[in-house]
């Protein structure tokens, strides 16, 4: 740890450098505050940066948002810390809060970084690539992905043998071990907080059988697959490499289910889904792909279009919801489930299921104010405390919430969210001058 | 301690160990590498030939196989006539 403390004044801390905290920044550095954006990851992007398409309009998702978060990268009134986490946030007086902030080692000089990529090759070590959700393997000297923003190195420190491979290959000589963890005390004004949420494990739902069965993947892991930088040359089985032919989609794991404590509605996960499936068909033009529901809930502009629009590409959808799911030997797997509309019970065998997991509530944030209550609602998403007049208000004054911090939501609904904290935000820092 | 650019990485090793897992992980990694690297010098093979001759869970095999045709040792050869699964061969 350094033993100076470092010091900063911004008008605004957003804490989460996703789509609906980077939104929120942009609006506000247009306007003429200073914004600091404190991301936990090693790039800024969120969820959206890794998606392969957008619902309903299948814009490619990269295409949406590298102009965005090159657009908050180089808007000079935007200050981003990757890397870096809020430890706590005092409000010492009625317009004005104090946080400290906890700033990690990428053991690389940003600045110095041209993203060669050399030290990646020249690194011996192999572990899980956490933003290919661990289908492939990753160096310990990388860059996170390939549309990062940050497009700089970092040092998995954790698994890295400090052989010093990466730092000869290096052509900037921008490696440097000697960096340390850096504290800071960031004076500010306001808070905007878009911590996002988390997406459900289903190793929670044991007779789903994920973890156990190598070819029962997650959405995510699907998505991954599906994305321009994807870790297979095509889609594939993780468990054995086989191309699937019968693709079966479980909806709501971890949603709506009151069993494992999360009895909302992800919002996405239909959607999602039968996006997914629209791809896999164009993918894997043979693939029989099945998605199995409880109810569609195309509640959005052209959501019931898209839905209409995969039924007629030929994608099988059955209300049923799934019992139980069990291994073949040669890894097919047997979903068991209760067919609603015709009151059975069948078994149907598929290649590969997909589980379309939920979104839980993110509570990083509900214990950044020591001195404040910063109440959260009954799913532990933040509490919008005037939800129809003032959506970005929260039970601390001054403090603001956008996106899926505040509950479950889509893309278009986290940037309305976001446009709507930095308008409250701004009004506040006015009526506070 | 004085710290030369480009060396900097021995001003760490002094200060911190390597864990003992970080050293196995690599050591298990190079041995797979090697293997899978021997055996497709002879022949392509698929997912399921590789596991066969290596002994390992096929899902181990797809992840090795994938993180090397990532970082080019590797690369995707023909599918099967049931369109099923690839073979993989050597990078030239």
């Amino acid at each position: 740890m350094q033993e100076q403390i470092k010091e900063a004044s911004y008008d605004v801390l957003v804490i989460g450098g996703g789509i609906a905290g980077g939104e929120a920044a942009l609006n506000l550095a247009n306007n003429g505050f200073k914004v600091l954006i404190i991301e936990k990851d090693l790039s800024i992007g969120g969820k959206m940066i890794l998606l392969s398409k957008v619902f309903p309009t299948l814009d490619c998702s990269a295409c949406i948002t590298t102009p965005k978060v090159s657009e908050i990268s180089r808007q000079p009134g935007i200050t981003i810390f990757t890397g870096s986490e809020v430890k706590k946030i005092i409000k010492k007086t009625e317009n004005s809060f104090e946080a400290e902030v906890l700033k990690n080692p990428r053991y690389v000089i940003v600045e110095e970084c041209t993203a060669c990529q050399l030290c990646e090759q020249a690194c011996p070590v192999v572990v899980k690539d956490e933003y290919q959700f661990n289908l492939v393997g990753r160096k310990a000297a990388f860059i996170p992905f390939t549309i990062a923003s940050p497009k700089v190195a970092a040092i998995d420190i954790g698994n890295c043998i400090l052989c010093g491979a990466c730092e000869k290959a290096c052509p900037p000589k921008c490696i440097d071990f000697t960096q340390e963890k850096e504290e800071y005390t960031i004076k500010i004004k306001s808070v905007i907080i878009a911590t996002g949420f988390k997406l459900f494990d289903p190793l929670m739902i044991p007779r789903y059988g994920f973890g156990l069965f190598k070819n029962i993947i997650t959405s995510m892991q699907m998505e991954r697959q599906l994305a321009p930088t994807r870790p297979f040359n095509t889609i594939l089985r993780p468990g054995d490499g086989k191309v699937p032919c019968k693709v079966a989609y479980v909806l709501c794991t971890g949603s709506r289910d009151a069993t494992i404590g999360n009895p909302v509605c992800s919002q996405i996960c239909c959607m999602y889904s039968i996006k997914q499936a629209q791809l896999l068909m164009g993918a894997l033009p043979m693939a029989d792909v099945t998605i199995y529901y409880l109810n569609i809930r195309s509640f959005g502009k052209g959501f019931e279009e898209f839905y209409e629009q995969a039924k007629g590409m030929g994608v099988n959808f059955i209300k049923g919801k799934i019992g139980r799911i069990s291994e073949k030997e040669n890894g097919n797997l047997i979903l068991r489930y209760e067919d609603i509309n015709e009151n059975k019970v069948k078994e149907t065998e598929h290649d590969i299921v997909v589980l379309s997991v939920g979104v839980i509530a993110n509570r990083d944030a509900a214990t950044l104010f020591p001195d404040e209550q910063l109440k959260l609602d009954a799913f532990n998403f933040i509490n919008q405390t005037d939800p129809l007049a003032s959506p970005a208000r929260t039970s601390i004054e001054g403090v603001f919430v956008a996106g899926t911090a505040s509950g479950p939501m889509d893309i278009p609904d986290s940037i309305l969210s976001a446009g709507s904290a930095s308008a409250e935000a701004m009004s506040y820092l006015i009526q506070n001058k | 301690m004085e710290v030369e650019k480009g060396k900097t990485f021995k001003y760490l090793r002094e200060k911190r160990d390597v864990s003992q897992e970080a050293k196995d992980n690599l050591k298990s990694f190079n041995q797979i590498k090697k293997t899978i690297l021997d055996l497709l010098k002879e022949s392509d093979l698929t997912v399921d030939q590789l596991t066969q001759k290596i002994g390992m869970p096929k899902n181990e095999v797809v992840f090795y196989l994938m993180s090397l045709v990532k970082f080019g040792f590797v690369q995707t050869g023909a599918i099967d006539d049931m369109d099923e699964y690839f073979s993989y061969k050597l990078k030239k």
